[in-house]
This record gives structure tokens, C-alpha cells and sequence, in this order.
């Protein structure tokens, strides 16, 4: 739909340009999946290695408390993924918490075809991700010459952290109201 | 201080592998074919969602959506400088980042809007783009309010932002 709304918007102002932006889109998308790829295969192999040590088991027995109480109703087996993936966020890396992200979708699916609570509070943390280190950010200050290039790191932590319980607040509040509507 | 904790943790994991005699070798390798799978099943939804931002942007509908709330964002404390990377924010990562450094080169690294828009990176996510990946793979259709959700969080995180680099 946004496509189309776009397209529509762009046919009046800039017929030329629609396809050619299409295109190059699409061509950074290839590109950006052939990064993922790379990405991915690390991440996923060091995956393959925390679950044979067992160790992917001990984290997740680690985060049990707060996963048990966030992702009510989720199999056990996900909580392991689960743990892995917001151990990552919390490290901001991003793209290495992303294939065990969708590794505990798919754990979690219950081909209904509407998301269960857990997926959506997985997502919502996801989406709010806690960042301990913003690594990226003040690295891009930095090279624009900032002067003290980490004092963002305070007023990022408190944000992110009160964010992320925003989030989770949410999520429970309107786990709260759709129950009703259905029951 | 952060470029330690990963390949500290990776030394860490091999170590402990090697003391549990796995062939760590065999394992990895056996771990990372599935990057390859898993990135082709996603790739279809990455290009779908890359392209419609694209087309936002070209067409004039990010800045015509700019212009529209940005007196609702002042009225929040959102200065308009940043209005535009806590709407673009949700739907692309390279992009925002792009903006972040446009708006370093236009007001300096250390004035305050530079320090909201770091804050706003740093305690906000690619909703639409994380939302599309990770429901890729399963079979649902229906996201009932997870999005809605995120993008409260979203602008929490941004009046908040606002907020607290005015005092720090």
C-alpha cells in the first residue's frame, strides 16, 4: 500500500525518476543481503558452537527469571534463542541478534497466522532494543570532530532504558485489552 | 573499551568448546551454511521494504509527512532539525545514519541537536525493517499491535532524547 500511495505521488511529480529509484533500491538491497550474509554466517556459526558447549543452555537458564515473566507461554526450547538474541541487543549487535531473532519466531509460531503475545513482545523489545554501547553513533561523532564524543552515552542509557520499559509496559497493557475484546 | 567484549566473548566460547573436545571446526562450518538460506528467505521481504522507503523518499511523502507533524513534534519538545530522522528512524538504518551525519556537518558534532539526534539513534530501532525480518519466516499475517506498539516506544524515546540532553 505505501508502495502504491508512493508510486501515485511520484507519477504527478517525478514520472522519470520512479523506476530508477526502484531500481537502485533494489540493487542496495542485494547489496545489503550479501553484507547480512557474511554477518550471518559468523554469527551463526558461533551459534552452532554456544549450543553444542551448552552454554547457549546456561544463558538462558541465566535470563530464565526475566524471560519467564516477559515471554509467558513461550516453549522452552525458544527461551535459549531468546536469551542469545537480546544478549546481542544489549551489546549493540544488532545484526548478529538478528538470526536468533527470527530463529525464536519461528520457535514461537503457531501457524494461526496472527502473532502470539510473546512474538509481539519479542519484537517490541527488539524494536526498543536496551543499547549498552552505542558503538556506531559515537563512532560518526567522532570522525565529525566532536570534542568529547562519548558524553551522549548517559542520556542514551537512561533513555533506552526507560524506553524499553515503556515497551514492555505497553505490550502488557494491551495483552490486558485484547483479551477482553475476545473474551 | 566495547572493542574487547566481543572478540573476548568469541575466545571465550572457542575455549570452552575445545574443553568440552567438540570439533568446533565441523560445528561452525555446519552453523554458518544456514546464513546462506536464511538470507535468501529474507531477501525478498528486505528488497520489498527497501524499495517502498525508497519511493517515500523520492516521491516528496517523507517531506510532506515532515512538514505535517512537526508542529505536533515541537509542541513535544522535538526540535524540527530532528524531525525528520525520528520519522525516517523506523524504516531504515543506513538511511537514518546518513541523516545523522548531515545533521552533524550542518550544525557541528556538539551542539544540541546533534546531541538529541546521537541520543534518538542510540535508544530507537529500525521498527518497519526489524518487523518485516523477523516474521519473515513464520506464517503470520496478522501483527495486531506490535507495530503501533514500537513506534509509541519510537516517540517516547525521541521526547525523551529531547529531554534529557537539555539537562546533560
Amino acid at each position: 500500500m505505501m508502495m502504491l500511495l508512493s508510486s501515485a505521488a511520484l507519477l504527478v511529480v517525478n514520472p522519470g525518476e520512479t523506476v530508477d529509484s526502484m531500481l537502485n533500491a533494489s540493487a542496495e538491497a542485494v547489496e545489503l543481503c550479501i553484507n547480512l550474509c557474511g554477518i550471518y554466517a559468523v554469527w551463526l556459526g558461533i551459534l552452532e558452537i554456544l549450543d553444542a558447549s551448552g552454554l547457549s543452555e546456561k544463558l538462558a537458564k541465566l535470563l530464565k527469571p526475566i524471560i519467564k515473566r516477559l515471554f509467558k507461554g513461550a516453549d522452552e526450547k525458544v527461551h535459549k534463542d531468546i536469551a542469545i538474541n537480546m544478549s546481542a541487543n544489549m551489546l549493540g549487535l544488532g545484526n548478529a541478534a538478528t538470526p536468533y531473532g527470527i530463529k525464536a519466531m519461528k520457535g514461537m509460531d503457531d501457524g494461526s497466522g496472527v502473532a502470539t503475545k510473546p512474538m509481539i513482545m519479542l519484537m517490541v523489545l527488539n524494536a526498543t532494543s536496551i543499547q549498552l554501547l552505542p558503538t556506531t553513533t559515537i563512532g560518526l561523532r567522532a570522525s565529525a570532530g566532536s570534542q568529547s564524543p562519548a558524553d551522549i552515552i548517559l542520556p542514551t542509557l537512561i533513555s533506552t532504558f526507560i524506553t524499553c520499559l515503556t515497551g514492555i509496559c505497553l505490550v502488557f497493557i494491551c495483552n490486558k485489552i485484547f483479551k477482553r475484546k475476545r473474551g | 573499551m566495547s572493542a574487547y567484549i566481543v572478540p573476548i566473548f568469541i575466545i571465550f566460547v572457542l575455549l570452552y568448546a575445545s574443553y568440552k573436545n567438540l570439533n568446533t571446526y565441523n560445528i561452525f562450518v555446519k552453523g554458518a551454511k544456514g546464513a546462506i538460506e536464511l538470507v535468501v528467505s529474507i531477501f525478498p521481504y528486505i528488497v520489498a521494504i527497501m524499495v517502498s522507503v525508497a519511493l517515500m523518499r523520492v516521491s516528496g511523502l517523507t517531506d510532506l509527512i515532515t512538514k505535517a507533524v512537526s508542529p505536533i513534534f515541537n509542541f513535544l519538545g522535538i526540535p524540527p532539525e530532528v524531525s525528520e530522522l525520528v520519522l525516517l528512524r523506523p524504516f531504515t538504518g543506513s538511511g537514518s545514519f546518513a541523516l545523522l551525519n548531515d545533521i552533524f556537518t550542518k550544525y557541528g558534532a556538539d551542539s544540541y541537536i546533534s546531541r538529541c539526534a546521537c541520543v534518538i539513534m542510540g535508544s530507537s530501532e529500525t521498527v518497519f525493517y526489524v518487523a518485516t525480518v523477523y516474521f519473515s519466516q513464520t506464517k503470520v499475517k496478522k501483527l495486531l499491535y506490535a507495530i503501533p506498539c514500537a513506534l509509541i516506544c519510537s516517540l517516547v524515546a525521541a521526547v525523551l532524547s529531547c529531554l534529557l540532553c537539555r539537562f546533560m
